[in-house]
């Protein structure tokens, strides 16, 4: 009886063995990446396509998962396999910043200009000062007026 | 006031210019197909069956059967053999048979090699640029290039197994020259 509950327990370690095996870090997941990485042949993410090259690279990124490959391991092979076009998204380096930067110094500046205006229309809507300056014999006038009444 | 304005509009005016500029370029270096009889696009791609590069120059004198094919692609397994034995048929003749993986996993691709007995030199085109440049739709696809490095023949479309004659004729258009 004890022979076979040790059998038992051994096989079900054996087999749950490989499958419960720990990361020294948390495990990446296949739909965590699908959305960041492009399938090449139909130029849409993972997830959205069904076409036979994706399939290919969604068995490769759940091998590398598998292996306990981090998500940004995966990338690198990715690009370093297909080129900086299998991701979805541009890398954060190089004239790639470009392509994150551009849009948010596009922003910057039609705030600024969109300010700009503002300030230029609101300056126009002010009424003018029409009143004539005054000349040195009228301020000394009013000095002596002022001076009287206090 | 007026140096504002002025620095506004040369900006303005300057952001034009450049988006011009950008589409021009992207017009003028758009890919297009290379036309049979004309240089075929030049190549350095890393070997999938061994180490190193292959360039395509350095197969310059030597008539060459351009294969483009992927792990993934049905069609592909289906012509493999037929290629491996034209490849083999042809050898005596110093015709080189070249294959060319496209977008495909390194793994997958050495998979199929082995799995089909491919023994010719295969390269990967991971980014899929060269296949691009050669105006590559789907895979398979076949080019026949002669000894001066021009396209010849006609180009297949699809298998090979079905388009035998064509690729016997691609074969000897570009022996011949």
């Amino acid at each position: 009886m004890i022979l076979r509950a040790g059998a038992v327990v051994a096989l079900a370690l054996a087999f749950a063995g490989p499958a419960a095996a720990a990361c020294a870090h948390p495990r990446t997941s296949l739909s965590y990446l699908e959305g960041q990485v492009m399938c090449p042949t139909c130029h849409t993410t993972l997830d959205q396509s069904d076409s036979a090259a994706a399939r290919r690279i969604e068995a490769f990124i759940q091998t590398r998962i598998d292996q306990c490959a981090t998500a940004d391991q995966i990338k690198s092979e990715l690009v370093a396999n297909f080129g900086a076009g299998i991701l979805a998204a541009p890398p954060h380096k190089g004239f790639d910043l470009l392509a994150w930067w551009l849009p948010l110094g596009g922003l910057a500046a039609g705030a600024l200009l969109l300010g700009f205006g503002v300030w230029r229309w609101s300056r126009a809507q002010m009424p003018e000062d029409r009143t004539p300056p005054v000349d040195d014999e009228t301020e000394r006038r009013l000095d002596e007026l002022l001076a009287r009444l206090d | 006031m007026r140096t504002m304005k002025l620095t506004g509009q040369v900006v303005a005016l300057a952001a034009v210019a450049g988006l011009l500029g950008l589409l021009i370029w992207r017009l003028t270096h758009q890919s297009k197909p290379p036309k049979i009889g004309g240089p075929a696009p030049a190549f350095s791609l890393k070997r999938v069956d061994t180490s190193g590069t292959l360039d395509l120059a350095s197969l310059r004198g030597k008539p060459v059967v351009l294969n483009f094919w992927a792990s993934w692609c049905v069609p592909c397994k289906g012509e493999a053999t037929m290629l491996e034995q034209a490849s083999r048929e042809y050898r005596s003749q110093g015709v080189v048979f070249l294959g060319v993986d496209f977008h495909d996993v390194t793994g997958d691709a050495r998979k199929f090699l082995e799995h089909h007995g491919v023994t010719y030199p295969t390269v990967q085109d991971g980014s899929g640029a060269v296949a691009d440049r050669y105006g590559v739709s789907a895979v398979p696809e076949t080019y026949f290039i002669d000894r001066r490095g021009r396209l010849v023949g006609e180009h297949i479309l699809g298998t090979v197994v079905h388009a035998k004659d064509a690729f016997r004729r691609g074969v000897e258009a570009a022996l011949a020259s």
